[in-house]
């Protein structure tokens, strides 16, 4: 280890030394500070996840919808593979399915029981083949459905075409709604944990005004006065996000556990999904941050009301 | 006591003001065109009564104020002119004792001195061996685990002599030192303080004690409504 790097390993201490003696000369207000933080975090995480697995419906329900393209009878299959290739050609189109006549009349009869016998009484299935096409995930819009199924219209042999444009309008509309509200929700709730761990730095500023002014009179500089005040919010930020994830996870293992069948019918085949490692980390880093952002914010007018000018 | 500018920027003074103002509201001057110089390792006595500008005086010395109008020079520094970022570099030069001693109350005796070699970098290890040694330089080593509080006057002062000169300054500025002490703990202060000028330290001491500066045969500094003259020092002993 160099000398300078030992030198700011010393200094690393003293800060975090005087951060940890600062939460602990006012247990009581940081204890509340951690604790508002984690049902803020939590309440934050709680939509995330809600988001995170609804997104997963969703994102299948997309998979599903698309554009279909009905064939006139006569074509050959060297004819249909053709159709299908300037299909999958077309701008958004993700995926080209081909349905014969039998695996539509198939798909039919799957549908109810009943069915298979309405089939048999007309004899030949009047079900046409077709072509199915997934849209990318990018392009799932009205818009973008509506001109796939355009292009796929002038297209010769192609009969007819249904789009679902409407269901797909639906659900990027669903999806930016929730997305939108997440963002607002995640903006106010950041802002209120700024604010929170800035009130309570601004409290210890003022607490430990005597220490400041003395460190002042002493000859440290405002980054050594600052950064224990720093260290302290995003600490308590840190603690937050811990205490979030904690709850968190706990109330994820209860819903599980007690509404299981709910779940499955809610998400279909996927199991409920919880906070990745890395989406774990990133809440604690994201209470750290949110703490830190705080501190610096209430120690740009407190530390002069606090003396470190004197 | 007026002097020339130019006289004053030869030798090796540790203080030179020329011709420096300061006014806190229009009209009213704290300093009233106050020159002067001190020497390298001389002990200045600074005098005069309350309100008279001792306090703002030495709140210049050690940059918590600006002159209004003139020069300040303290320890080859620009007051009037240091950045706002190069005061901590100047203020680690300056040891500064008070009359209400602004000890740390929740940390220990040792603590408080320490806050002073913490903040220039002393590494733990040596940081303590110093306090430990300084504390014993004002007989309180014994005490050094104890709260400010469980002290007495004398002592707190002594805690504060003791933080101010941790880091051996070029210069030592003491408001009031012993306006809350007794008789015989103000001798003992003023022991501490002389033995730091004895060092090689440039010593201020703001005092309207007029016992203290009839027993100490120094140069004295009046001051009266922000005007400063010089006291010629009568006989009786040195410290």
């Amino acid at each position: 280890m160099t000398r300078g790097l030992r030198s700011a390993g010393l200094r690393a201490r003293t800060w975090v030394a005087a951060a940890l003696r600062g939460v602990a000369a006012s247990p009581l207000p940081s204890l509340l500070t951690a604790l508002t933080v984690a049902v803020t975090l939590a309440l934050g995480g709680a939509f995330f996840l809600l988001l995170a697995n609804l997104e997963g419906v969703l994102e299948r329900v997309g998979r599903e919808l698309g554009v279909s393209a009905y064939l006139a009878p006569e074509l050959t299959p060297e004819e249909v593979a053709e159709l299908a290739a300037r299909a999958r050609a077309l701008p958004g189109v993700a995926a080209v399915e081909h349905v014969t006549r039998e695996e539509a009349a198939v798909r039919f009869a799957a549908g109810a029981p009943e069915r298979a016998g309405w089939l048999e009484a007309l004899g030949e299935s009047p079900l046409p083949a077709s072509l199915e096409l997934t849209l990318a995930p990018g392009e799932r819009t009205g818009e973008a459905t509506r001109a796939v199924a355009e292009a796929l219209r002038a297209l010769p042999g192609v009969e007819d075409v249904a789009a679902d444009d409407d269901w797909v309008d639906g659900y990027a509309r669903t999806l930016a709604l929730l997305r939108g509200v997440g963002a607002v929700l995640g903006a106010v709730l950041a802002g209120a944990t700024v604010l929170l761990v800035g009130s309570t730095i601004r409290l210890a500023v003022y607490a430990r005004r005597d220490e400041i002014e003395i460190l002042s009179l002493v000859g440290a500089s405002r980054s050594f006065i600052a950064l224990p005040f720093l260290i302290e919010g995003a600490l308590l930020g840190a603690a937050g996000g811990a205490a979030a994830l904690a709850g968190l996870s706990a109330g994820f293992r209860a819903v599980e556990a007690g509404f299981g069948a709910g779940l499955a019918f809610l998400l279909g085949t996927s199991p409920p999904v919880f906070l990745s490692p890395g989406e774990s980390l990133l809440l604690v880093a994201t209470g750290a941050g949110l703490g830190l952002v705080g501190a610096a914010g209430s120690l740009l007018g407190g530390m002069r009301a606090g003396g470190a000018q004197a | 006591m007026r002097r020339d500018a130019t006289e004053l920027a030869g030798g090796d003074a540790h203080v030179r003001l020329y011709h420096v103002s300061k006014s806190y509201l229009a009209g009213q001057l704290a300093l009233r065109d106050v020159t002067l110089e001190i020497a390298k390792s001389e002990f200045v006595f600074l005098t005069g009564p309350s309100g008279a500008g001792k306090t703002t005086l030495l709140r210049l010395l050690f940059a918590a104020e600006r002159p209004s109008e003139g020069q300040a020079l303290v320890l080859g520094r620009n007051v009037g002119r240091l950045p706002e970022s190069a005061i901590p570099a100047l203020r680690r030069r300056i040891g500064v004792v008070f009359q209400d001693f602004k000890l740390l109350p929740r940390r220990t005796v040792e603590e408080n001195v320490r806050i002073a070699l913490d903040v220039v970098g002393v590494p733990p290890r040596e940081a303590r061996a110093r306090a430990f040694a300084m504390l014993k330089q004002v007989g309180l080593q014994h005490r050094r685990h104890q709260r400010p509080l469980a002290l007495s006057g004398g002592e707190q002062q002594r805690v504060a002599i003791a933080r101010a000169l941790v880091n051996e300054p070029d210069l030592l500025l003491a408001d009031e030192p012993t306006g809350n002490l007794d008789p015989d703990l103000t001798l003992e202060i003023l022991e501490l303080i002389s033995g730091a000028a004895a060092r090689g330290t440039t010593v201020v001491v703001a005092t309207h004690d007029q016992s203290i500066l009839q027993r100490y045969r120094r140069r004295t500094l009046r001051l009266e409504a922000g005007v400063l003259s010089e006291v010629h020092p009568g006989p009786g002993p040195r410290p």
